[in-house]
């Protein structure tokens, strides 16, 4: 047993979340700067509630856009790093490296990276996320929910009806301030 | 800005033209074309529909009684002295006899995430981050420190005159003596002692005292549990990843565990919400419930705050079994159903 009661000094892996979850959130408000500023006549945009959406397909799918405006976007600082995420592999993969057989993103758009064993980081590359959900599912019924849809402003036409919400079964499309364009997740537990 | 009907048309013929001619990354063709195919069915459906049906062979247990614990959000159960189930909710610790009737509950300063009971009913509730101590007669007697800022207590146990408790938060168990005091952690990774480290993505770390003098802990990151001497030595573990029903599946299973009398452990897993039972070897002995007893928490899904389940053994060896997402109580014998 380690002798003294003191609190285990911070992991690479903590310093590593918690940088990671700064920079990730001043990229969402970097963004939400740029939109702010094409959009000053409109007072909100729309955006998705995390609590809400059941990962249903339509926002790789209804979208107005040729490409979903709908990302996929990873809260670090909720994520557990895992070195099986079911965001990432299929169910049931046949060894756990990053042959395409064992992913389940269909465009491939979910970067794995080791970290630390057995600790690994998963990024995610917009230009090729579809907005699919289905990496969502699988981190929201296995894991912690740290990967989660949002409308990407740069990207968001702001549709006076929304084409997605129009056909949401699980209602999660508001309207959102324009200046507080996000709902992202933030509690770990 | 054109209007969603307009652009909707134009957008997506003009996609497809542009997948045939192959400008649009590969992946997102394949799965495009699919999806305007598909216009009811989801396209891109996270399928565990084959995974989540259980096996009847091996279904060995069946439910004899379930109860509600009164709409409120349970995390982890305890039994004390009598066989009085205790429930960890909100900011009580709600108490249940035998028959499932509600006793006074206790009153916490803030949400529980855990209890233990010792043989003299002493209560010990934690909140996410210190203990909250009940004397036998009910009122609240003590309040233990905080040990640290990344602390979350998910479980608790009393043996070997102290109590244990699971520190989600900083990934280790800490040990006190029964007046508070902390007196060290086991459980980090230590290599040249043969420990592992506890791989906790979520806060669902277990901690039991085992009749052979061992502490069990479930190491969810590594889909296993562990066995420790109070001096921190890992002397065994059990489990493997895999959605089969041997193993654990998901990131990060099992999510808890409980003893029965004759030393076989109960596992509960969440994503597939399934509780199970393994030898001393380590070998399944039998499923207690599958994801068919618990259809609301199988929808909700395992992630923080949504789904899992908590187990307790009776004194007759029956298991309860907790869903989170019901918040009820399942009770199950030894057996199979109409056997
Ligand atoms: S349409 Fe609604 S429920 Fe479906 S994936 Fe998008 S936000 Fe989620
Ligand atoms: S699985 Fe779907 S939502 Fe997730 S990263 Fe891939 S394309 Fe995006
Ligand atoms: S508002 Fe328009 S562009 Fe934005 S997500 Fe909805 S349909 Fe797509």
């Amino acid at each position: 047993m380690n002798p003294g009661p003191t609190t285990p000094a911070f992991s690479r892996r903590q310093f590593l979340r918690d940088g990671l979850r700064l920079s990730a959130v001043a990229g969402a408000a970097g963004l939400a700067g740029a939109m702010a500023g094409r959009t000053q006549a409109q007072t909100t945009v729309w955006q998705i509630d995390p609590a809400k959406c059941v990962r249903c397909g339509n926002c790789a799918t209804k979208c107005v856009l040729e490409q979903s405006a709908v990302k996929c976007v990873h809260a670090f600082d909720i994520c557990g790093y895992c070195q099986l995420c079911t965001g990432y592999f299929e169910p049931e993969p046949n060894e756990l490296t990053t042959a395409a057989e064992n992913q389940q993103c269909p465009t491939a758009a979910i970067k794995r990276t080791f970290v630390e064993d057995p600790y690994y980081e998963y990024e995610i590359d917009e230009n090729l996320c579809i907005g699919c959900a289905k990496c969502v599912e699988g981190c929201t019924r296995f894991g912690n929910g740290s990967l989660y849809l949002q409308i990407r402003h740069d990207r968001c036409l702001n549709c006076n009806e929304c084409a997605i919400a129009r056909t949401c079964p699980g209602d999660a499309f508001r309207r959102v301030p324009v200046t507080h364009p996000y709902l992202l997740k933030t509690d770990t537990h | 800005m054109s209007t969603p009907s307009e652009n909707s048309g134009f957008s997506r013929r003009r996609f497809v033209e542009r997948l045939a001619r192959g400008s649009v990354v590969a992946g997102a063709a394949a799965v495009a074309r699919g999806a305007l195919q598909a216009a009811e069915t989801n396209p891109f459906a996270y399928d565990v529909g084959p995974l989540a049906k259980t096996d009847p062979a091996w279904v060995n247990w069946h439910e004899v009684k379930r109860w509600s614990v009164g709409g409120r959000a349970p995390r982890r159960l305890a039994f004390g002295p009598g066989d009085v189930l205790h429930v960890a909710a909100e900011s009580q610790v709600l108490r249940f006899n035998r028959e499932g009737a509600a006793l006074p509950p206790l009153a916490t300063t803030g949400a529980v995430t855990c209890v233990a009971v010792a043989g003299d009913g002493t209560v010990y509730a934690s909140l996410r981050d210190h203990l909250e101590v009940f004397a036998p007669g009910g009122g609240r007697s003590a309040a233990w420190e905080s040990p640290g800022p990344r602390t979350w207590i998910s479980s608790l146990a009393l043996g070997h005159g102290g109590l244990w408790a699971a520190d989600s938060g900083a990934r280790v168990i800490l040990r006190y003596d029964l007046g508070g005091k902390l007196l060290g952690r086991i459980g980090a990774r230590e290599p040249g002692r043969n420990v592992p480290g506890l791989v906790v993505p979520s806060p669902f770390l277990d901690v039991k005292v085992h009749p052979d003098g061992l502490l069990r802990v479930n190491n969810p990151g590594r889909h296993r549990f562990e066995a420790y001497t109070a001096d921190g030595e890992c002397e065994g573990t059990w489990g493997a990843p895999t959605a089969a029903i041997k193993g654990f599946c998901g990131c990060c299973n099992p999510i808890a565990l409980a003893v029965l009398p004759d030393g076989r452990m109960v596992t509960c897993e969440k994503g597939l919400p399934r509780v199970k039972v393994y030898d001393a070897a380590g070998e399944l002995a039998g499923v207690v419930a599958g994801t068919e007893s618990f259809p609301a928490n199988m929808k909700a899904g395992g992630a923080p705050g949504r789904g899992g389940l908590d187990a307790a053994v009776d004194s007759a060896g029956r298991v309860h079994v907790l869903d989170r997402v019901t918040a009820t109580v399942h009770v199950f014998a030894p057996g199979k159903a109409g056997a």
